[in-house]
């Protein structure tokens, strides 16, 4: 009555969210710097570029005011890339290729090119915020990748790549080709979301978790409904006998042989 | 903590600089996805939210002052100069547009607080009255006596209400809306059908043969959530009798993960993970 939605923010709202992703643009007039409440944007000076919110940027475009510069990742040549990793690697078959780091992640080639130590923002009431997507630059266009590393999906990559499609496709690389390479890897990584549903199990247990590292934002709203519904209908059938198990733990704890169920029930976080 | 984190949490941005605006909507945005994604209601951030909305009266005040210099030709060839007068409309238009994204984010947020409140109305009621297994008990000795309305049932408002510490998950007005609306279904209740039960099972938080009839949210359904930091552990809370909570998987940074809501709970109240 109050609100109709359900549970877990639906597909439209997603899109909301990537449409505060910030992209390059190569304004084509003047505009000076707006103190907005999603932040401030800079001024626009025609031949320097500008970063913005993907929002402001279509609103932009549409109005001629702006040509949108396109992610590197979002390019014929990183595309077919990431779909060669998606496809083709057998000691990681079943799961996402890997999302871009966040800025506190260690990366694989730390060791010879260190990474600036992200230090935590503070908010107003004193708690450490770490920011993530969408309010990560995951999006900007940039001239020169880091030499060696593989190009990576970020997490709103199908909303981001289907609204340039749609509103800046003469800004893209081959838009065509684009297009079609979006669409096979939306159907390999949904074919592995799909083949997926077997360790779902192992999270109606206490404790466990299935991992989805690399999803996409969408991705995740589009099988939310089906994901939850399953694991809390198995959740439903075992309770008995989690509440069993737990009793057992418990006794254990207390005759001192708590350590070794603890590797056990490790054992059970399964990757996708 | 160490002494670097209290240096940079004393040495916090201003309230109005524009960073503090950026990670306020960060902030706000984050938590959105946070309270649309799981089942219970979250701490209600009362400093976070009186920031935003002061924000946007003061945005919808220079949205109004900017349209109605542009209205007014007189004002606008004094003050501004000529090459501002091309853009002023689509400044206006990004400025309406930005407050209405704003706007939209407090809009959907609070509206499916109301919902979650008025779907488990009196588990929250019982979570924010004082003492409740204190009053309980005194008023069934009065079932016995008097006759009982479903409303007795409705445990009364915190004296202070205006403190923020006692209505805990609430803000004061959640907490008006609350009460005003079990008080009203109470009575509805009471006069369409439950004056012609028997007095003894008229109460509305019956907890006769060991079932709570107060019905609280799920906290074993599952979310997404990604972790932020390295090494926040899945938990695995203590259940009646036990005492401690039991630590289970960890997991490491930019994993993103189906959990259980209640596993990953405190570690989402230190920001180390977030609700996708």
């Amino acid at each position: 009555m109050a609100f109709p939605l359900p549970r877990g923010i639906t597909p439209p709202e997603i899109s909301f969210l990537a449409e505060m992703e910030m992209v390059s643009i190569l304004p084509r007039q003047r505009l000076e710097g707006l103190e907005l409440l999603g932040g401030p944007i800079e001024p626009l000076l025609p031949p320097r570029r500008a970063t913005l919110p993907l929002w402001l940027a279509l609103l932009l475009k549409r109005q001629r005011r702006a040509n949108i510069l396109p992610p590197s990742w979002l390019h014929p040549e990183s595309l077919s890339l990431i779909l060669d990793i998606e496809t083709q690697h057998g000691d990681t078959k079943g799961a996402f290729s890997p999302p871009p780091p966040l800025p506190n992640q260690p990366s694989a080639q730390e060791h010879y090119q260190k990474r600036p130590v992200a230090i935590p923002h503070y908010t107003p009431d004193g708690n450490r915020y770490f920011p993530s997507s969408p309010f990560l630059p995951q999006n900007v266009a940039v001239d020169q990748g880091p030499v060696g590393e593989a190009p990576r999906l970020p997490f709103h990559w199908l909303e981001v790549g289907t609204m340039l499609l749609e509103a800046a496709s003469d800004d893209l690389v081959d838009p065509d080709q684009t297009r079609r390479l979006l669409k096979e890897l939306r159907e390999v990584r949904s074919s592995k979301m799909r083949s997926g549903v077997d360790v779902l199990q192992s999270a109606a247990v206490g404790g466990n978790l299935v991992s989805l590292t690399g999803v996409g934002a969408m991705e995740i709203g589009e099988n939310r409904g089906f994901i939850s519904g399953v694991v809390d209908g198995l959740r439903r059938i075992g309770a008995s006998k989690e509440q069993a198990r737990r009793e057992q733990m418990a006794g254990e704890m207390g005759s001192g042989g708590y350590g070794a169920t603890q590797d056990d029930d490790d054992d059970d976080d399964m990757e996708f | 903590m160490d002494i670097d984190d209290i240096l940079a949490s004393v040495d916090q941005p201003d309230a109005f600089t524009p960073q503090s605006t950026a990670l306020d909507h960060q902030l706000l945005t984050r938590f959105w996805v946070a309270e649309r994604g799981v089942s219970e209601l979250l701490p209600w951030p009362a400093g976070l939210m009186d920031r935003t909305m002061d924000r946007v009266r003061r945005q919808i005040e220079a949205i109004e002052d900017l349209a109605a210099s542009s209205s007014d030709p007189y004002a606008t060839t004094t003050t501004n100069n000529n090459n501002n007068n091309p853009t002023l409309n689509l400044k206006l238009s990004i400025l309406q547009t930005d407050l209405s994204r704003t706007q939209y984010l407090v809009r959907s947020l609070l509206r499916h607080r109301l919902s979650k409140l008025s779907k488990h109305s009196m588990h929250y009621l019982l979570l924010v009255s004082p003492g409740p297994s204190t009053s309980s008990p005194a008023q069934d000795d009065d079932d016995e006596t008097n006759d009982p309305h479903p409303q007795d049932s409705i445990p009364p408002l915190p004296a202070s209400s205006s403190d923020p510490a006692t209505t805990a998950p609430l803000s004061p007005q959640e907490l008006a809306f609350l009460h005003a609306h079990q008080s009203l279904l109470a009575k509805h209740y009471a006069s369409s059908f439950l004056s012609s039960f028997p007095p003894q099972l008229r109460r509305l938080d019956d907890n006769a043969g060991g079932t709570s009839m107060v019905q609280a949210p799920e906290t074993k359904e599952v979310v997404f959530v990604r972790c932020l930091v390295d090494g926040a552990r899945v938990v695995v809370p203590a259940a009646d009798g036990e005492e401690d909570d039991i630590y289970a998987t960890a997991m490491h940074v930019g994993d993103v993960a189906v959990v259980r809501w209640e596993g990953v709970r405190d570690a989402w109240g230190r920001g180390e993970v977030e609700v996708l």
